[in-house]
């Protein structure tokens, strides 16, 4: 069985330090982490493979050649191939192109199923798995919670999704993409020894443009369609606010604002 | 004529009408008096009778297929793809609901344009027109313009937009016979209503608590009760495991809009922030002054947020023997 990981690094936003007081975001010095949804897709592809030992694991990615280490970091946990998709063309595509990219690798793969994250927390638009699965032709499924794992055969897996109204249980046939949530909790593995300093570049490859026979016009700014024309900072305007602290005073002083507003009856 | 079509989900009917305020505001140039003219609208859904949407559209396209499965991505894109191409829209519009943001970059590429998610803000500047969304998990937004020849496509965040406009249209209804769809690669084995007690985003009271009312969480409840409202929680706490997703606010979670919101231990980072939409009063106790969350708020309780909320109890507790 064969299970392509489409992935994505992502700056560390949660250590994203913001300046209030000049509306800035400070993005310096963030260091790259794997997708949180899409580290969820790789711990159970792992998964599969601890338990079936002939399932072989594939990690495609479009990144910058930075993201090296992170990237070998993944093939020391397990993950048989790792590929990287990286050209300075592909740089400023939106997701129009992105998926163009990943697909374009894609159609020439043979695999069985499709893992990959449901949202990033960078950009956060989670189009580029349903945009893989519409350019490859196949089904999606986003938001996945839980994978029964002995359903999970060669041909078909049932999956568990939640979303905002109702829990939701599917079958479905491969070849399929299956998007993650980071709800889902499955974790990777930690580094066996062994693996611990061996080199693992063997592994990994990365591919260009050309590689890919693209043509640079199809990505980057060019093959986008749409532009980011401005970015703003959330303005906040401040209230002309009091501030009391948890005495009997600060106790007060909410209850008559409760009361004053009509909010304790 | 602008052609404006809205995609209306069963469960969504009436935050797919909402998204009448998204093509208002694109189209009328800010002026909030404005009533959308030279534009066309055009609700779409399938199997559904509609009748509660007359008046709202101007026009309503009924899809009628046989073996629909709202959760077959594939398969109703396939078919929009036909209903897009007959009728040639300028816009699209689809909530952000979990079926919405599978369909929506599905179609974009079928229809070869460009699409913008999540949309919370149509912005008006120097003679362009931009879609605002929120970026890096709502610490930035950023301003989006479609480049292709194809129709300005987006989806928009549930509760951001509400359509007050009138309701007195005369709509036309348009059948549209769509073929059953082709394969069957997915089946649903169970559909379970989640048990979700209360909507957040209906309250108008919400007590919300965060990382430093951790392991008071729990106690936020008798406080909504006196006030006759809900609790709420930031993400770290949902993230914790001590509440339900359901009643998160911020970017990952909810926007809500209610009368009154007291943020007890949360911090207020953007994300959070960004879930706080046309709130009247805001109350938050932090030991932190200098907490983001406090230049938002009408009344900063300074200090440590499970003390202060007992004490609070206490004293609406006392009020309320006293009064009856």
């Amino acid at each position: 069985m064969k299970i392509l990981c489409v992935v994505k690094f992502v700056p560390d936003v949660d250590n994203f330090n913001y300046d209030f007081e000049k509306n800035t975001l400070l993005r310096e010095g963030i260091r790259q982490i794997l997708n949180p949804d899409d580290a969820c897709a790789v711990a159970f592809a792992l998964k599969l493979k601890d338990m079936y030992p002939q399932t072989s694991v594939e990690v495609i990615t479009m990144a910058p050649l930075s993201i090296m280490p992170n990237v070998e970091d993944l093939a020391r946990l397990g993950v048989d191939r790792c590929i990287v998709l990286s050209d300075k063309g592909f740089s400023g595509s939106d997701t129009y192109a992105t998926s163009y990219v990943l697909a374009k690798y894609l159609s020439n793969q043979i695999f069985d199923c499709i893992f990959s994250g449901t949202h990033a927390i960078d950009g956060d638009t989670s189009h580029v798995p349903a945009q893989i699965a519409q350019r490859l032709d196949l089904v999606q499924l986003s938001n996945i919670r839980w994978v029964e794992q002995s359903t999970f055969d060669k041909t078909s897996c049932t999956v568990v999704i939640e979303d905002e109204l109702f829990t939701r249980t599917y079958e479905v046939d491969f070849p399929a993409v299956l998007s993650f949530t980071r709800e889902s909790g499955y974790k990777l593995p930690y580094v066996k020894r062994e693996n611990m300093y061996m080199d693992f570049s063997s592994s990994i490859h990365v591919l260009t443009l050309e590689d890919l026979s693209i043509h640079p016009s199809e990505v980057g700014q060019e093959g986008s369609l749409t532009k980011v024309v401005n970015t703003y900072t959330k303005k906040f305007t401040a209230k002309d606010k009091k501030i009391v602290s948890t005495d009997e005073e600060g106790v007060e002083a909410v209850f008559e604002f409760l009361r004053d507003k009509g909010l304790i009856t | 004529m602008k052609k404006c079509m809205i995609f209306l989900e069963h469960e969504y009917l009436m935050a797919g009408v909402d998204l009448l305020e998204v093509v208002r505001q694109y189209y009328s140039q800010a002026n909030l008096n404005d009533s959308i003219e030279g534009v066309e609208t055009y609700g779409v859904l399938f199997n559904h009778k509609a009748d509660m949407l007359q008046g709202y559209f101007d026009n309503i396209i009924r899809i009628s297929q046989n073996s629909f499965k709202a959760y077959d991505l594939k398969s109703v894109t396939a078919t929009l793809e036909k209903v897009c191409k007959q009728y040639d829209f300028d816009m699209i519009l689809i909530p952000s609901t979990w079926q919405g943001r599978m369909l929506a970059p599905r179609l974009a590429i079928a229809l070869s344009t460009g699409l913008t998610a999540d949309v919370t803000e149509i912005r008006h500047e120097k003679g362009i027109t931009q879609l605002v969304r929120p970026a890096y998990s709502g610490r930035l937004l950023a301003g989006i313009v479609n480049t292709s020849k194809g129709p300005i496509m987006m989806t928009v965040r549930q509760n951001v937009f509400h359509y007050q406009g009138e309701r007195s249209k005369e709509t036309f209804y348009h059948d549209f016979q769509a073929y059953d769809p082709v394969g069957n690669s997915i089946r649903e084995i169970s559909l379970q209503p989640k048990e979700v007690s209360f909507d957040i985003r209906d309250s108008s009271i919400l007590i919300s608590g965060g990382g430093g009312i951790q392991k008071g969480f729990d106690e936020l409840s008798q406080l909504a009760d006196m006030l006759g409202g809900h609790v709420a929680a930031s993400r770290r706490i949902v993230d914790a495991g001590i509440a339900n997703r359901e009643i998160q606010v911020g970017q990952s979670g909810k926007t809500v809009s209610p009368k009154l919101y007291m943020a007890f231990g949360i911090n207020g980072a953007i994300q959070h922030v960004e879930g706080l939409k046309n709130v009247k009063y805001i109350i938050s106790v932090n030991k932190n002054e200098q907490a983001p969350i406090n230049s938002l708020s009408d009344l900063v309780v300074a200090g440590d947020a499970s003390i202060f909320l007992k004490k609070l109890i206490e004293r609406i507790r006392d009020y309320k023997e006293k009064s009856s």
